[in-house]
């Protein structure tokens, strides 16, 4: 196949029924909900998703072109971005016909919002250290523990829930994962305010939660591979596709190029290096994620190569908003400008979530370069002794 | 949509590779540096190989094929250090377009030429005996005198050239000049991109043999982060060399932006690759006999060819500026 960025007549014609659709259909600002049930019942949501699974066995291109045309009209990603990006996908893998059928329709739509209960406050980069305990109870499950970072689990209905079954192995092999009801009894959520003011995501604590067996996602002790379909999936709808990490350059440029004017003539030298170095890193990221996308057009499955795309389009993000700040000149200081300065205090948190950019490198070093791992103090011992 | 290389191209980088691989080497690098050795492959075995001169038409004696390809085997000859530069070969087949018989010679090897930009040292002087320059908008040709400079990294053969007795080839020829320089920058930075995975490769290898403290230093995040920027720079050149290729062939409107984008990440990508694989290599990489400092002296010195990279970065600026007023 030659190389080539224009679409193909297929594309071009889902493009038109994109775009025809989004120009028939407004969002409501204070509906996210409705609209994505509104996106969902023309086709447009879970694009990639198997038929049986709800979705509508499209390709990975199609579903890039929707994220285009909507990034382009300035929409805002859709309320259950991290059901559709990571858990849907999870359930879709490891989950029983009945969980399939109950709960995948459901997400796609926003009938159900779905969370990610994954990291713990001594378990982040090193999730597999996690303390949440799962013991049996009859034909079921009781939880407890405290999970931390999990973005919406003020709105949600379920989560996927990550827990320690076993202490007596090594850490990564006693984990099993489950569907979780987040509005069962003993699950308590706390707001957590982040250091931009949102308060997007949440403490959650489980006291003697009760979860039935049939929750269960993938076998008792197999909880680490099932997370780490998560956690590929979650590489996907981060920084791939050729979709920005935090600001468009273009957005970016046509800022500095509205206020470069009023800049003393050293700065505007400066300004304009400035933007060229965030530019050329964001150009490469974008180019990048369109090489990364043709591949897995092709069937190929997203690899660890996948990282780079957020490691690089978080720094360009962060240097390409510190010129659009700085351009503010003496208001750049204050709060005054709503835009950019809530872009900067958003910024830091990209470099920490889905990956730090720490363990990412560490992914990239290992996985792609191949070179030697770190050693682990916890190698070799079970979860229990590793906890001294 | 499709970005990526098809069989073609990647049978094509397999033969390239195999070609300069065996006929060219940093080692020849070092021998032009100590002792002014003829540069390797050298100008006859370039246009004899067929691969210098991808891009010149058939009908003039040359491949008939793309930047894209070109690109392609710029990035073998930058693994390897080759000289001279598949740039002058790009640059001239642009300017020549219009000139059959020039264009044949510089196919079959008769003209051998350079290409002069603004004051500086020419790119490919030394040894050359046809100069194209423009001069009041006007695309001249002449002979020259050359005087090398004492060179960092001898196989870019930098020289001043006093052009002697010029002809016209092509008035108003600014439009031409700049595509030219654009094709131009674009395979420099495809070379760029050659020498950087190569560089790559030399620090991964090593990083995973050599030991401190009972351990392969690769293991450690200090060295091991290091070279994944590099890794994560080297991949992000590769897609901008490619789009700007793409572009010269097929999208002109997207190569002013595409090209210098692609000289700028190649100037600094380069530099980091360089400087990151000396580091990794300790004393070893600094000592004359390793070859880390024969591509650090292709860094330090393409990174002003065509344009320094500050002027790169500049017209990135400038034309989202441009693109976004609009």
């Amino acid at each position: 196949m030659r190389m080539d960025f224009d679409d193909t007549p297929d594309e071009a014609a889902w493009r038109t029924e994109v775009r025809s659709f989004l120009d028939r259909h407004a969002p409501g600002p204070d509906q996210p909900r409705a609209w994505q049930a509104t996106l969902y019942d023309a086709g447009f949501v879970g694009v990639t998703w198997p038929v049986e699974a709800g979705g509508r066995g499209g390709t990975p291109m199609q579903q890039a072109i929707v994220d285009q045309e909507t990034a382009r009209r300035g929409l805002p990603p859709l309320i259950n971005l991290i059901g559709i990006g990571m858990c849907g996908p999870t359930v879709i893998v490891h989950g029983s016909e009945r969980q399939r059928q109950r709960y995948l329709k459901r997400l796609l739509r926003a009938d159900d919002l779905w969370c990610q209960l994954f990291s713990e406050p001594a378990a982040g980069s090193d999730l597999a250290a996690l303390r949440t305990r799962a013991v049996r109870d009859g034909d079921g499950w009781r939880v407890s523990g405290q999970k931390v970072w999990t973005t919406l689990a003020h709105l949600a209905d379920f989560g996927i829930l990550l827990t320690r079954t076993d202490p007596d192995v090594p850490k990564h092999r006693g984990l099993t994962m489950f569907v979780v009801d987040m509005k069962a009894p003993g699950v308590t959520v706390r707001p957590l305010r982040q250091m931009n003011g949102d308060a997007h995501f949440n403490e959650v604590f489980f006291d003697d939660v009760r979860i039935p067996d049939d929750e269960r996602l993938g076998d008792v002790g197999d909880g680490w591979r099932v997370a780490l379909t998560t956690l590929m999936s979650e590489r996907l709808s981060l920084g791939g596709g050729g979709t920005s990490i935090g600001p468009k350059p273009e957005a970016v440029a046509r800022h500095v190029a509205r206020h470069i004017g009023a800049l003393p003539e050293d700065r505007r030298a400066l300004a304009r290096q400035e933007l060229g170095r965030g530019y050329v890193a964001a150009l490469g990221a974008r180019y990048t994620g369109y090489r990364q996308l043709s591949r897995l057009n092709r069937g190929e499955l997203p690899g660890p190569e996948a990282s780079a795309g957020k490691l690089s389009g978080t720094r360009s993000a962060r240097d390409l908003t510190d010129l659009a700040v700085r351009v503010l000149g003496p208001d750049a200081a204050t709060g005054d400008d709503g835009e950019w300065q809530n872009m900067q205090a958003m910024l830091p948190g990209m470099a920490i979530a889905g990956g730090s950019d720490q363990v990412l490198r560490n992914i990239i070093g290992e996985r792609v370069l191949g070179l030697p791992a770190e050693p682990r103090a916890d190698k070799g011992v079970t979860f229990r002794e590793s906890l001294g | 949509m499709n970005f990526d290389l098809d069989q073609e191209h990647l049978d094509l980088a397999d033969g390239a590779r195999d070609f300069l691989s065996g006929s060219a080497s940093p080692a020849a690098a070092r021998a032009a540096l100590d002792e002014g050795a003829g540069l390797l492959p050298g100008r006859a075995e370039l246009i004899k190989s067929g691969y210098a001169t991808i891009t010149v038409p058939e009908s003039a004696g040359g491949g008939g094929g793309t930047v894209l390809q070109l690109a392609v085997v710029a990035e073998q000859a930058g693994r390897v250090l080759a000289g001279p530069s598949t740039v002058t070969f790009a640059r001239a087949a642009v300017l020549l377009e219009s000139d059959p018989d020039r264009l044949a010679g510089l196919a079959d090897g008769s003209l051998v030429v350079a290409v002069i930009d603004g004051d500086g040292p020419v790119l490919d002087a030394v040894g050359a005996g046809t100069f194209l320059a423009l001069r009041d908008g006007t695309l001249v040709c002449g002979p020259g005198r050359v005087t090398a400079r004492r060179p960092i990294d001898a196989t870019r053969g930098l020289g001043d050239v006093t052009l002697g007795d010029t002809i016209d080839l092509v008035r108003d020829a600014r439009p031409l000049w700049r595509t030219a320089e654009r094709v131009g920058r674009t395979i420099l930075a495809a070379e760029g991109l050659g020498a950087a995975a190569r560089l790559l490769e030399m620090g991964v290898e090593y990083a995973k043999q050599r030991h401190t403290f009972g351990r392969p230093i690769g293991s450690y995040q200090a060295v091991k982060h290091m070279l994944v920027d590099v890794y994560v720079a080297v991949e992000q050149l590769r897609s901008l060399v490619w789009w700007a290729a793409w572009a010269a062939d097929r999208a002109p409107g997207e190569l002013p932006l595409a090209s210098a984008a692609a000289k700028a990440a190649a100037a600094t990508t380069l530099e980091l690759a360089a400087e990151t694989v000396i580091q990794v290599h300790g004393g070893i990489g600094y000592t004359w006999e390793h070859d880390a400092h024969l591509y650090w002296r292709r860094a330090k010195t393409d990174r002003f060819l065509l344009g320094d990279d500050v002027a790169a970065f500049d017209e990135v600026a400038r034309l989202a500026m441009g693109e976004a007023a609009r």
